[in-house]
């Protein structure tokens, strides 16, 4: 029970954080909104109007933006999170106080995850309505979209321990930047997060289907739009070993980092 | 209590040329430096101890206080905190610990600190009742009743010291690392603090190990000091036994009602340290020619002032670190 208290606490105080700014959590909340509207929205209606397009890979602009704005929504629930002020932390010295407190550094920003995801559920709540509203959501079902939200939630968990992961390289690295936007950038090509993995040819799809890649993205939303093809069970089977292989990472860069760790500035 | 048996600290850096092209080099070739932070170093400090480490920028001392709360591993020797090695970091060790580190914040920046201390509560399991209790005894001793709701970067530097020093008491830790807790403080901020750990120590008992450049927080609080030059500890003992390493002495201070322009005949024996405006001089006196040379002072100069006190420690300090082969 004690644990669990450190937990709460812990949640609490992130959110306190995370609302100490007004204005700052105003466009965090309608941020991802406009965002998509200047430029996804766009960049596809100005695709789909070139002479001679009407589909790509059997989707028309309005599918394609419906498939679109679910991954939208998949990013806000899976990938808001990024542990970037982690390497900074580790660089000048600022994760000491939490090798004193008797709470450890992992759990405190797997808490400060959780509580992020709390204020994200509100954030996709509030876009999933506005995208429905624009009317770029058809056809969804409320089965769809809890298996897409379950789905998306051990996505976000992945995504969560792959950048803590990263982070942790600035126990050798003076900058992890390079890294994260590597990740990130091959993680949008090959999740579908650009464009839906149907356009990739079929020997390419048959390789990442083993890789974390299509499960970042394109698997939850297509769960989403109702059209996934293949068993809940068994993509979460995949993303689960990818994320124990990631979690044991985790703790072996973390003991060995630590040996390194100089703690400077202090 | 405190023990460590040749306990050694190294960090390797990489040595760069200047310039472009020492960039360039240094990018295929690369020359690694080992250097001692600390070396070989022997304490051991009792239950209920407050000592003073002291020592120039660099000297290792920081290094120790990190090995000690675990911070970091040290690279030789052996370590023992209260029965436990401080790198394992179980969960009673750090219970049974608090660091202040003056030069960085333990507290979050974006939320006041009771909203920090009220996590801290769940983090050492301290009861409600006794958290309330220390909690409302802590606010009152340091005076910051109206600033626990504040946001802490709306708070003075020595405002957020109190607050720290608070964070750190509330679990009633059995050993305090107390690392330049009063660094850029102004002089009543300073005294309020120092006066603060000596009480809170008198009445609790708790071990505290305390650095810091000013020789003042040193002298009023400790009454065993280390110092450490160039990761080795020189001296380990009373601050009076400090003192009298130069010999036993006394700081004669004679103000003038004029500037003097050459040092009056022997004071030159005396090591002067004279004001800008060579009005008034410090000299380094042995306690038994004092009584000569106050008489003859007073005889034959024309003077202001005339007093005498204790050697100060940072006196003693700058005189050492100019000449450490005193210390042999």
């Amino acid at each position: 029970m004690p644990e669990l208290s450190k937990w709460m606490a812990t949640v609490r105080i992130s959110w306190s954080k995370h609302l100490a700014y007004k204005l700052n959590f105003v466009l965090l909340v309608i941020g991802p909104t406009l965002v998509f509207f200047f430029v996804k929205f766009s960049l596809w209606k100005a695709i789909f109007s070139l002479e001679g397009v009407t589909t790509l890979q059997g989707y028309d602009l309005r599918r394609m933006l419906n498939y679109q704005a679910w991954t939208l929504l998949v990013g806000l629930l899976a990938q808001g999170y990024n542990s970037m002020n982690l390497a900074e932390d580790i660089r000048l010295g600022r994760i000491s106080a939490y090798l004193v407190y008797p709470f450890g550094f992992w759990p405190f920003q797997t808490a400060s995850f959780l509580a992020f995801q709390g204020l994200q559920l509100l954030v996709s709540a509030v876009t999933l309505l506005l995208l429905v509203v624009g009317g770029l959501l058809s056809g969804w079902s409320w089965p769809a979209l809890l298996e897409g939200f379950v789905f998306s939630l051990l996505v976000g968990f992945f995504w969560y321990q792959i950048s803590f992961l990263i982070g942790l390289a600035a126990f050798w690295l003076e900058e992890t930047w390079v890294l994260r936007v590597m990740f990130v950038t091959i993680a949008q090509f090959l999740s579908g997060a650009m464009m839906p993995l149907e356009v990739f040819p079929v020997w390419l799809e048959s390789i990442l289907q083993w890789s974390p890649f299509p499960y970042l993205t394109y698997v939850p939303a297509k769960m989403f739009m109702g059209e996934y093809s293949g068993s809940f069970a068994v993509a979460a089977l995949i993303l689960g070993l990818w994320l124990a292989v990631v979690s044991l990472g985790v703790n072996w860069v973390w003991r060995r980092g630590l040996r390194l760790y100089t703690a400077a500035g202090m | 209590m405190i023990e460590c048996q040749g306990l050694g600290k190294d960090f390797r850096h990489y040595r760069k040329e200047p310039g472009v092209l020492g960039s360039l080099k240094s990018f295929f070739v690369r020359k690694y430096d080992r250097k001692a932070a600390v070396a070989d170093f022997n304490l051991t400090i009792e239950r209920g101890e407050m000592v003073g480490l002291l020592g120039p920028n660099g000297a290792g001392k920081t290094t120790l206080m990190k090995m000690f709360t675990g911070i970091i591993v040290p690279s030789h020797g052996s370590l023992k905190v209260f029965g436990h090695v401080p790198f394992q970091r179980e969960q009673a060790f750090r219970k049974k610990i608090a660091l202040v580190m003056g030069q960085k914040s333990q507290l979050w920046w974006d939320i006041p600190a009771m909203d920090s201390f009220e996590l801290l509560q769940k983090y050492y399991e301290i009861p409600y009742r006794d958290f309330k209790k220390r909690l409302d005894m802590l606010s009152a001793l340091l005076d910051v009743e109206r600033l626990l709701k504040v946001h802490v970067r709306k708070l003075s530097l020595g405002e957020r010291m109190k607050m720290e020093l608070m964070a750190c008491l509330l679990h009633q830790p059995q050993v305090l690392f107390l690392d330049e807790p009063t660094i850029g403080l102004d002089l009543v901020a300073q005294r309020n603090i120092r006066d603060f750990i000596a009480a809170y120590q008198r009445e609790q008992g708790t071990t505290v190990i305390l650095t810091s450049h000013y020789m003042a927080d040193v002298d009023a609080l400790c009454a065993r000091i280390v110092l450490v030059l160039g990761g080795q500890k020189r001296y380990d003992g009373s601050i009076r036994g400090f003192s009298g390493i130069l010999g036993r002495e006394k700081i004669v201070t004679v103000v003038f009602g004029e500037s003097v322009l050459a040092d009056p005949p022997g004071f030159e024996r005396f090591d002067p340290q004279w004001n800008e405006t060579r009005t008034r001089v410090d000299l380094r006196v042995p306690e038994p020619e004092l009584r000569s040379v106050a008489i003859d002072i007073l005889q034959s100069l024309p003077l202001l002032e005339f007093s005498m006190e204790k050697l100060p420690i940072e006196r003693v300090m700058s005189t050492l670190l100019a000449n450490p082969q005193l210390l042999r």
